[in-house]
């Protein structure tokens, strides 16, 4: 802490106040907590895109993969579906 | 202190615990029990036959719990959150009181728990 | 019929079982007819706050499980004749009792009292449940920390589920000083983030420690803040409408010294 930080720090001007970091950080947080989907839910989920991909196109069902990713404070079903072929005739 | 031990270890169902028994712990048992520790508040003794305590009664004791009006309750430091000998119940008076300093005694007298020192020389009421 | 109201939170030591017990007492104060229910099961604490620890003989567990009548296993307090406590067990685990036999206590206190509050256990797993099975109205408590109001967020979403809408939020332990100074929270940060109504912000306060050790809630000391606060609460439940009590007030140094004044 260099003296003019102290200074700013003793007299309460601090401009990076720590409320808004917390602020910051629980809105993080919470997006990641309300979207907060049980495995039950996520492997329903994989079940139905099984069946309607399966419609149209071959695919690896064994790893197949569906996850929910986050950055940068938003969020993304990711779903990586090797594809065996074409179904034809779809 | 050696008669009260002998007439309380005379019956055969007599069981020892060697800790201090803590909030949320109880002990129950159908003939005596002595406790080589503390009885802190929030903990409880129930006892078919006597209770001594080689330590301090800061929680709740209960002698006598079948029925037996002869049963006591003994310890070095008696200040229990709530006392109970056969179905007489008894517990601390409200505001500051001092610990006792000196082993002591509870039994029945006249229809009342009565505390008395194990000297038997002068009588404490609740 | 009386109104069932649950405490919760959520996360621990936040001031649930400080809430209740002033909440309550707030309550009897006002006239109404009022039992407090300690839900916590194992880790009873509602006694001692009360200052009625050395009166129980029988407890919730008792009740439910039938080895006593539910008038034997309620305690009167000492200081007001329309307060009554049901105390938990302090020797048996939070599965002793289930919801459906807590929906049914409820239903019980409701023909006898005017408020049931009920102090809820810490942690979102059984006791909870059981805590919040007969409540009608939910009180969620916090503190300006980012734990606390996470916690509270999840309470708020588990609440919602369970058919508790609209659940209050008490604000506890709030330092006026630091939210100026920008280093904790504000009331309006933390409602922005949860969207609940507010029901009461309660400041920091020294005498809440002070009347804890004594077993008499601060809501009876009439020169303690958090005591005014929960006053203000208290009111604010039975449906009057309290504005929301200024906290920078008596915190510059002369109103301070005035306070020492007229304490001594």
């Amino acid at each position: 802490m260099n003296l003019l930080e102290f200074l700013n720090r003793f007299f309460g001007r601090d401009n990076g106040a720590s409320k808004d970091v917390a602020k910051e950080r629980l809105r993080l947080v919470l997006v990641h907590d309300r979207v907060n989907i049980s495995p039950q839910v996520v492997e329903a989920l994989k079940e139905d895109l099984i069946s309607v991909i399966n419609k149209y196109m071959e695919i690896d069902q064994a790893s197949l993969e569906v996850s929910l990713n986050s950055s940068d404070g938003t969020m993304a079903l990711v779903a990586n579906i090797p594809v065996l072929g074409i179904r034809r005739g779809a | 202190m050696k008669e009260m031990l002998d007439t309380a270890l005379s019956s055969e169902n007599t069981i020892l615990i060697q800790k201090t028994l803590r909030s949320g712990q109880s002990i129950k048992h159908s003939g005596n029990v002595v406790i080589l520790g503390d009885v802190n508040p929030g903990a409880e003794v129930v006892a078919g036959g006597h209770v001594v305590v080689m330590g301090a009664v800061r929680g709740m004791v209960h002698a006598g719990a079948f029925g037996d009006e002869n049963a006591t309750v003994t310890a070095f430091c008696l200040n229990p959150i709530q006392l109970r000998i056969c179905n007489y119940i008894t517990r601390i008076p409200d505001g500051n009181h001092p610990e006792p300093t000196e082993p002591e005694t509870a039994r029945i007298i006249n229809q009342g728990i009565v505390i008395e020192n194990i000297s038997l020389q002068g009588n404490r009421l609740f | 019929m009386g109104e069932v109201l649950v405490i919760t939170s959520g996360k621990g030591g936040v001031g649930k079982t400080t809430a209740t017990a002033n909440i309550g007492t707030g309550l009897a104060l006002m006239g109404k007819k009022i039992v407090m229910v300690d839900t916590d099961i194992g880790l009873r604490n509602l006694d001692v706050v009360m200052g009625l620890e050395n009166r129980i003989v029988y407890d919730i567990v008792d009740v439910v499980q039938g080895n006593c009548r539910l008038k034997q296993a309620l305690i009167k307090d000492k200081r007001f004749e329309n307060m009554y406590l049901l105390p938990a067990a302090q020797t048996k685990d939070k599965t002793a009792v289930s919801e459906e036999q807590m929906k049914n206590l409820s239903d019980n206190l409701k023909t006898e009292f005017d408020y049931i509050v009920i102090d809820c256990p810490a942690g979102i797993e059984q006791g909870f449940k059981n805590a919040i099975a007969g409540a009608e109205k939910a009180v969620v408590v916090t503190t300006p920390e980012v734990s606390a109001v996470r916690d509270a967020d999840r309470i708020v979403g588990l609440l919602e589920s369970s058919g508790l809408r609209e659940p209050k939020l008490i604000i506890n332990r709030i330092r006026p000083q630091m939210v100026k100074k920008g280093d904790m929270m504000s009331m309006e940060d933390i409602i922005e983030i949860l969207a609940v109504d507010l029901l009461g912000v309660v400041p920091d306060d020294e005498s809440v420690v002070v009347s804890t050790n004594r077993g008499e809630p601060a809501v009876m000391d009439k020169a303690s803040r958090a005591g005014q606060a929960f006053r203000n609460i208290s009111q604010r439940i039975t449906g009057e409408e309290i504005p929301l009590m200024n906290l920078e007030a008596n915190s510059g140094w002369l109103e301070k010294i005035k306070r020492w004044v007229t304490k001594s």
